[in-house]
């Protein structure tokens, strides 16, 4: 008897226990589901958006990859700035500029009362002067020396006028000191303060300033209460690193980030377009991604091999396939987003008769083509369908893939038979077109054509200060290296971003970074 | 023990030296160079030659490992050539991340490996043995990755139980701990499998002995044999298979990492390689060897008090 009622009363308080259990259970699941995931908000005025991959370095002078260029974009200004719609170049930390009649003089005129971030004082024109000296500097070893090429000397007469004088009439200069790259100033004081660390801890007059860095996970910016425009509407924006495109679209639709960053694979895209509460922006990027051509070797350096190459290829196919209409059709390797751009060049069809007869005409039938690229989506995917389009043409073409490193290496030994490139860079059309014509660019650059006919209309373009008489050069350079094809363009790049419905005011740039400084969030 | 800790600790040194060098040797083997990573598009030979020998990458390879290994010596693992930080602490600034997913994933793994491997053992031949035996199958089968993209399509976007991403921006204790749930889950999924497996056979082998015949006969309480004389014995090869796991959830849930946008240790590593950044990789390297150094002299230990016999002294 006593037994018995023993074990029910440890019956029962096993079933106490087990209920209890679970209610804590429950009840510890509970809160997090509600306030963290679903109903989430961030911090009050806080911005989350996505990085596909970590920051690296944000010292303006070594800067690469958008990510850090993203960032770099909130925390420093340049002289001028391209304007995130229409990519014009406008005043930044300049007011005005003159150009002296010459070309060879550009005076600027800063803007008075700017201050460094964290207390390293006001802008002065000597911090003007130190930002461009030290990428002109050897010893600093940056990748946008030759950005400068010309520039004989920047002078600092006064607190807030910054004079450079260049060898000769560049008219291309003002893109030379935008807000990109070598064109973001930086604090003397905190250059030569901080030195290695600089890299990581950079100081500029931005709208954010740089709080914090949790590596692999995210970089956390603050608003800056003085910047000279007036505050952001944010309080804080967080780059959250998020490598998988797919984690990233639950992630937003979550409410868990507010903007999607670098967004690009098509089934992705299809996903959020379907999705409630997330808007998608498209737009044409600046750059095309290309098939270069060693125009020294074998049978390459017959034009009309590099022509049957190009009218073997089932270019608009290949968007309309394998991209999913995600990519643009590309007539040069300028992008219609230059001012400079211009579809009056030699056009080659999808052809494969003809590219049959100019092999035959060029005794190259049968050859052997390696296409070497680089093993990163979807550059390691599309050259495919690419070698098949060749080979039904009688092109003997292979793929070799490696992975970057040894890509980087290969293409810069200048020994390869052709190659997947990309010239990422601002709307300045010698970003492109000196990278990959010029006899500057030669390899280890990225002129792995070898390439050497349009130097000298390189150079009077330079020298034009008639904006249309320049146009009309470039006009011609772009003829000229699709009548001789040294570069075969693929397709033009397009860049995707979404956000969610918090968002207001964002503005998508073809810089292939995002900039938070003119967003508010609702609510 | 004092004799056995020094003989560990010896073992110790000498490994890492041996794997820092054959880390160091074969960075520089595989073409690729930091100068041109640095430089990209706008590489010059003037600027490549300039920042190899900033460098140091033009002197001899042997030259470069003999000045490595005099720095490292007083602890110096040098600067990540990307970054500019100190490389041992940027890949220690790592291992936390790393070390809460691998004790996280493991503990799961443990909890549900071993139960289900002595349950699937004592039953065998039974329908729950089959359904173990399946499901541990699918676990192993199943890529991480799969398994990662479902639970948090089902767990985090539908059921909205989880953030769908495996780790905090901020927040207190529990904001980590609920963000670490997921991928702790999922990575323990997969090994879970493979204990469930092998304490499975361990127990059939150790429940196949004489003397668990004769404890049998003689009346002993099935639990008794279960637990207290089958168990244990079984339980060395388990504790092998944990500790390799462990090394291999430090070093090797990249692909957890990456589903969960974690970071730690192995995507760092990797980050590395694809920089050629190598003080980074050696800094990496030797962390991660050190994690599995230890793992397995604690092991050892473990042994010992799991079975006298293998107590050497």
């Amino acid at each position: 008897m006593s037994a018995s009622k023993q074990m029910t009363g440890v019956g029962t308080n096993r079933r106490r226990f087990l209920q209890l259990a679970g209610a804590t259970g429950i009840g510890a699941l509970l809160p997090f589901s509600l306030t963290d995931v679903r109903f989430a908000a961030a911090a009050a005025g806080q911005l989350r958006v996505r990085f596909g991959s970590d920051i690296s370095i944000l010292d303006p002078a070594l800067i690469f990859q958008v990510e850090n260029q993203t960032i770099a974009g909130h925390v420093y200004n340049g002289l001028v700035k391209y304007d995130q719609a229409t990519n014009e170049i406008v005043p930044d930390l300049a007011k005005s500029w003159e150009v002296s009649p010459d070309g060879t003089t550009y005076s600027f005129a800063l803007h008075g009362g700017v201050k460094w971030h964290k207390g390293y004082g006001e802008l002065t024109a000597e911090d003007v002067k130190f930002s461009f000296e030290r990428v002109l500097d050897e010893t600093t070893g940056s990748r946008y020396r030759g950005q400068l090429a010309g520039l004989e000397a920047v002078e600092a007469p006064d607190a807030t006028t910054v004079v450079f004088r260049l060898a000769q009439a560049n008219a291309g200069f003002l893109h030379k000191v935008c807000a990109f790259n070598q064109g973001w100033i930086v604090s003397r004081k905190a250059v030569e303060e901080k030195g290695e660390a600089y890299k990581l801890d950079p100081i500029g007059t931005g709208p954010f300033v740089f709080d914090s860095w949790i590596a692999g996970n995210s970089v956390r910016l603050v608003a800056n209460d003085d910047y000279f425009e007036g505050r952001p509407q944010l309080n804080e924006a967080i780059f959250r690193i998020i490598r998988d495109e797919t984690a990233a679209a639950i992630a937003l639709e979550n409410g868990e980030i507010d903007i999607f960053f670098g967004l690009q694979q098509p089934e992705v895209l299809d996903r959020l377009e379907a999705a409630k509460g997330v808007t998608v922006l498209s737009r044409a990027a600046s750059n095309t991604v290309n098939l270069v051509l060693n125009t020294t070797v074998k049978p390459l350096d017959d034009v009309r091999v590099r022509r049957a190459i190009i009218h073997a290829l089932n270019r608009q196919g290949l968007i309309d396939g394998f991209f999913r209409g995600t990519k643009t059709f590309a007539h040069s390797v300028l992008t219609a987003t230059f001012q400079e751009y211009s579809e009056n060049v030699p056009k080659y069809d999808y052809d494969p008769e003809k590219a049959r007869k100019l092999l035959e005409e060029a005794g190259a039938v049968g050859f052997d083509f390696e296409i070497t690229t680089v093993a990163l989506s979807p550059y390691d995917r599309f050259p495919v369908p690419m070698a098949d389009d060749l080979s039904a043409v009688g092109i003997n073409a292979t793929i070799k893939v490696v992975e970057r490193g040894a890509y980087v290496q290969a293409r810069a030994s200048g020994r390869v038979q052709s190659c997947i490139t990309a010239v990422v860079g601002p709307p300045d059309p010698d970003s492109p077109l000196v990278t990959l014509f010029s006899t500057a660019s030669f390899p280890p650059g990225l002129n792995t054509s070898r390439y050497d006919k349009v130097d000298d209309l390189l150079a009077a373009a330079a020298k034009e200060l008639d904006a249309a008489k320049r146009k009309a050069i470039y006009e011609e350079i772009q003829q000229r290296t699709m009548e001789d094809v040294p570069v075969v363009p693929i397709f033009g790049e397009r860049l995707f971003l979404a956000h969610n419905d918090n968002v207001e005011g964002l503005v998508q740039n073809s810089l292939f970074t995002v900039y938070t400084y003119p967003v508010s969030l609702k609510a | 023990m004092a004799g056995y800790l020094g003989r560990t600790l010896v073992q110790l040194v000498a490994t890492l030296v041996g794997i820092v060098t054959v880390a160091f040797f074969l960075m520089r083997a595989i073409p690729g160079d930091p100068a041109l990573y640095m430089l990209g598009d706008f590489a010059t030979e003037e600027a490549v030659a300039a920042l190899r020998s900033r460098l140091g990458l033009d002197l001899p390879v042997y030259q470069q490992y003999l000045v490595f290994m005099e720095r490292a010596l007083t602890g110096d693992l040098g600067r990540s050539v990307v970054t500019g930080q100190p490389a041992l602490a940027e890949m220690l600034s790592a291992l936390p991340w790393s070390l809460s997913l691998a004790v996280a994933g493991l503990a799961v793994a443990v909890i549900l490996g071993v139960p289900l491997g002595i349950l699937s053992a004592i039953k065998q031949g039974t329908w729950v043995d089959m359904t173990i035996m399946l499901v541990a199958l699918m676990g192993i089968s199943f890529p991480v990755f799969w398994v990662g993209l479902v639970a948090v399509l089902f767990l985090s976007h539908h059921a909205g139980l989880f953030p769908a991403l495996g780790a905090a921006t901020g927040g207190g204790f529990w904001t980590q701990i609920h963000h670490l749930t997921l991928p702790a889950l999922v990575l323990g999924l997969s090994v879970a499998a493979y204990i469930a497996r092998l304490t499975r056979s361990a127990m059939l082998e150790v429940l196949g002995q004489d003397y668990i015949r004769v404890a049998h006969a003689m009346g002993v309480p099935e639990p008794r044999i279960f637990f207290r004389l089958a168990l244990r014995n079984a339980f060395i090869p388990i504790l092998a298979v944990i500790g390799v796991t462990f090394a291999w959830a430090l070093g090797n849930a990249i692909l957890v990492e990456v589903v969960f946008s974690r970071p730690g240790l192995g995507s760092t590593v990797l980050k590395a390689v694809l920089a050629r950044d190598y003080q980074l990789v050696q800094a990496g390297v030797l962390v991660l060897a050190t994690g599995v150094v230890l793992i397995n002299a604690t092991l050892n230990v473990l042994y010992g008090v799991i079975d006298p016999r293998m107590r050497s002294d």
